[in-house]
């Protein structure tokens, strides 16, 4: 196993370094430069602000001098927030995201599994179609059009919550219920399937015979094989959630890294988006990672060696 | 802010403005329990992040009006835009219109208690000029004798025309006459940096804790995408007529956000709403609702080096059909000011000397003859491509021109593009025909001076003949301002008589304020300083 995760480990910063590389000449490749305003800057001063930021270089000396920065955890200064580097805006924006995120994945795994096991339990009764049909309206619906919805009615019309902003623990609950409505009605799609498949598989139907009480089959032998799949959507989801939501930064104005890779996009903040990116590309190969390794725990059939 | 496009708006407005009194909300802010003091704190949703809060590298509007808060440059503007005597308590200019000796407040200080002295205007020109600075609006101050040249690095620092006369009289000496110029100095660029802080750590003397100012407020802290938050100075000059304690600055990019936080309670002023709410608006929250007319202009620019529009026929037909109220009235709907000069109506003493226009139907059968005549008639058709900047509301307005063009038998493709691309495509001169915009200044000089021949990039159509800029050069060398500006509407008349662009229209900010906020008197710069401003 742990030959396993240390192979595993190697590929990952292999694809980061293939991510850094495509984002790198991408960025550089977009229209206008970081400096463009409307109106072109005096020869002698753009020379200087490009010399400044090495744009004056070779672009593959550009390349070099990024990587060996890189390589020393600086992401380097941020071409358009003059006053802050891009690991400061990283750290600001990052617990913002894992904060929002992190509740968002514990109601959408929490509320979502148990939803998708409670209908599974009973396949085809009334229950289990309200259940589905709410599910299928969360897959439908995405951020950009409940978060405003949750906006409008929560925090403009009854005023019981924020708008927006990122003050106390009460401003994180509609974003994250935003961010979390369709990937909770996908942890219930998923889980309320393999439930309701595994209540005629063989080794359930054993211990029925047995006459084991239906507590202990449902929690010892039906859930932990039933949620496999909604493991594995565990480290996507995950990935997802706590990267950071463009949309519903920009609806809820929360500062998270989301709207720090917008702003940077729009603004050919080369090195802040490039920053973004590489933390964003981190965080979805170290959950990728994370879930092959819990795969193990749950499932005694699976052994992690090649 | 002079030099940065209005164009910008349609995608967010940018400019700040201020306001007041909130619903008691029952939200995470603090609220006010007793009504009767007046609450002495303000936020403002400001329509974006600061980049920098570095008077001399700023950009964008929305970082003037947190400097205008921090900074006070020689002169400054009052409650309702006009200019008045800021850090200089008064000024004199010489009879050639060259030299300009300003004496400053005696009582002017740093937020750290040091005086605030001439050497440090002396000290804040030449760190603007500089090179080294690599200050994107450092042109500001090309008024200013051996300023370019400075900036080029042509000439070394100590040959800018700025020197002290003592601790309290500043010398500022013009390379050409400039009338303007206590109106440019209201500007960021002209403010004065703490030499002795930023000699001491740099680049970071900008950071909360550190950075030291001469405005009414001063930085308390700074969070990236989460707000700026100011204090109030009591080194101040004014200090004593300062209400408010402390000053909050959100920066709200989404328009939809910033609205739902205002009805929340959340923010005070918002300096932008979606367009789509003005009707309920006026309706259900009327007295909110600040509609403010800015100096600025919209218009169509043409790229006269290449065919079809290196054809003045082509630029003056497409011009003629152009209905500007129908694009005000119909489409736009928040009260934009339709305008045929390049010159925005507001500016003041300007009287401009383009001939009224004739009815749509008589200008649509000449502009028919012009395409005809230029060889664009039933049988072949124009077709051109019109540029504009992704956003809703612009892309109304070009649909509606399309239309109006449509009328000449014209086939017009829309291209969209960010505001990055949008310029970088029109500075190559990568277009037939664009959308651009301008605001800034209260002088007819600043809007004439786009269609110059040698003002190079924002002359976006490369314009050039030779009539207009020789009396455009008459007119910068002229010192008595009422026969600059009859120079300056001449020039304009002649050059808009070759349609190098097609002027529309001049936008209204629409901001929302607080009705208990007293101090925010609407004016055509759209500025209102924290200082004047105070709860009812």
């Amino acid at each position: 196993m742990a030959a396993y995760l240390a192979r595993r480990g190697a590929i990952s910063l292999v694809t980061l370094l293939a991510v850094v590389t495509v984002a790198f000449f991408l960025i550089r490749a977009a229209p206008g430069g970081p400096f463009d305003g409307e109106r072109r800057l005096p020869p002698q001063v753009e020379a200087n602000l490009r010399a400044a930021y090495h744009l004056d270089e070779p672009l593959v000396k550009q390349y070099g001098r990024y990587l060996l920065m890189l390589c020393q955890g600086d992401l380097g200064p941020s071409f358009r927030s003059k006053d802050f580097t891009v690991n400061e805006l990283v750290a600001s924006g990052l617990p913002v995201s894992l904060t929002v995120g992190g509740l968002a994945l514990a109601l959408a795994a929490g509320l979502g599994v148990a939803a998708g096991a409670v209908a599974g339990l009973s396949p085809g009764r009334r229950l289990d179609r309200a259940l589905t049909l709410a599910a299928t309206a969360g897959l439908a619906l995405p951020p950009i059009v409940t978060a405003p919805l949750l906006a409008l009615v929560f925090a403009v019309t009854l005023g019981w919550l924020p708008a927006g902003g990122f003050e106390s623990p009460r401003h994180v609950l509609l974003p994250a219920v935003a961010l979390a409505l369709p990937y909770l009605a996908a942890f219930a799609r998923l889980t309320r399937g393999e439930v309701a498949q595994a209540l005629t598989a063989p080794h359930v139907a054993t211990a029925r015979a047995k006459g084991l009480p239906a507590r202990r089959i449902v929690l010892r032998h039906l859930l932990p094989t039933a949620l496999m799949p909604a493991v594995s959507f565990l480290g996507p989801a995950a990935a997802a959630l706590l990267a950071g939501s463009m949309v519903v930064e920009e609806v809820f104005a929360l500062p998270g890294l989301g709207r720090h890779f917008v702003q940077g996009a729009l603004g050919r903040d080369y090195t802040l988006v490039l920053g973004t990116v590489i933390v964003y590309a981190a965080l979805i190969l170290a959950f990728n990672l994370a879930v092959d390794a819990l795969y193990t725990r749950l499932d005694p059939r699976i052994r992690l060696t090649r | 802010m002079p030099e940065h496009g209005v164009a910008r708006r349609h995608r967010a407005r940018r400019w700040g403005s201020l306001g007041a009194a909130t619903l008691a909300a029952c939200l995470a802010m603090p609220v006010d329990a007793d009504e009767a003091t007046a609450r002495t704190d303000l936020r403002i949703g400001n329509g974006g992040e600061p980049q920098t809060l570095d008077p001399h590298r700023y950009n964008l509007r929305l970082e003037e009006t947190i400097l205008n808060d921090l900074f006070l440059g020689l002169t400054t503007f009052d409650a309702s835009g006009a200019i008045v005597p800021g850090a200089a308590a008064s000024w004199s200019v010489s009879e050639d219109g060259l030299t300009w000796t300003f004496q400053l407040r005696r009582d002017g200080q740093w937020s750290d208690g040091r005086p605030l002295t001439a050497a440090d205007f002396v000290y804040a020109f030449r760190r603007l000029l500089e090179p080294r600075t690599a200050a994107s609006l450092a042109h500001f101050m090309y008024p200013i004798r051996g300023a370019a040249e400075v900036n080029a690095g042509t000439a070394p620092l100590a040959s800018l025309g700025v020197r002290a006369a003592g601790d309290h009289e500043l010398v500022v000496e013009l390379a050409q006459p400039f009338p303007f110029f206590a109106e440019r100095l209201i500007y960021p660029t002209g403010y004065p940096v703490p030499r002795h802080v930023i000699e001491a750590v740099g680049d970071g003397w900008t950071k909360p804790g550190v950075m030291v100012s001469n405005g009414a407020f001063t930085l308390h802290d700074w969070r990236p995408q989460a707000r700026v938050a100011l204090r109030r100075n009591p080194r101040f000059f004014d200090a004593e007529r300062v209400a408010l304690e402390r000053v909050a600055y959100y920066p709200t990019s989404d328009a939809n956000a910033a609205y739902n936080r205002y009805r929340a309670g959340e923010l005070d002023a918002i300096s932008d709403f979606p367009a789509g709410e003005i009707g309920w608006l006026n309706a259900n929250m009327g007295e909110h609702v600040r509609l403010t007319p800015l100096v600025s202009i919209m218009y169509l620019v043409y790229n006269t080096t290449a065919p079809p529009f290196d054809d003045a026929r082509v630029r003056t037909a497409l011009s003629l059909a152009i209905d500007r109220q129908l694009i005000t009235e119909r489409v736009l709907r928040s009260e934009e000011q339709a305008n045929a000069g390049l010159v925005p109506a507001l500016v003041p003493g300007y009287q401009s000397a383009l001939a009224p226009a004739t009815a749509r139907p008589a200008r649509l059968a000449r502009a028919r003859q012009l395409l005809d005549a230029a060889g664009h008639g039933a049988d072949a058709p124009l077709r051109v491509t019109l540029r504009y900047i992704s956003g809703s509301e612009s892309k109304a307005v070009q649909l509606a021109i399309a239309a109006m063009w449509k009328d000449l038998g014209v086939a017009t493709t829309l291209h969209h593009a960010d505001t990055k691309t949008h310029f970088a495509d029109l500075r190559q001169g990568n277009f037939q025909v664009a959308q651009a915009g301008w605001f800034g200044e209260n002088n007819a000089q600043h809007y004439l001076d786009l269609l110059v021949s040698e003002t190079g990039d924002v002359n976006y159509g490369r314009f050039s003949h030779p009539p207009y800029d020789a009396l455009m050069r008459q007119a910068y060398a002229e010192a008595d301002v009422a026969r600059r500006l009859a120079l300056l509407a001449q020039a304009e008349a002649v050059g808009l008589a070759q349609h190098p662009v097609t002027p529309l229209y001049s936008v209204t900010t629409r901001a929302l304020v607080q009705p208990r906020i007293t101090g925010w008197i609407a004016n055509p710069r759209n500025v209102h300083g924290a200082r004047y401003l105070a709860w009812r």
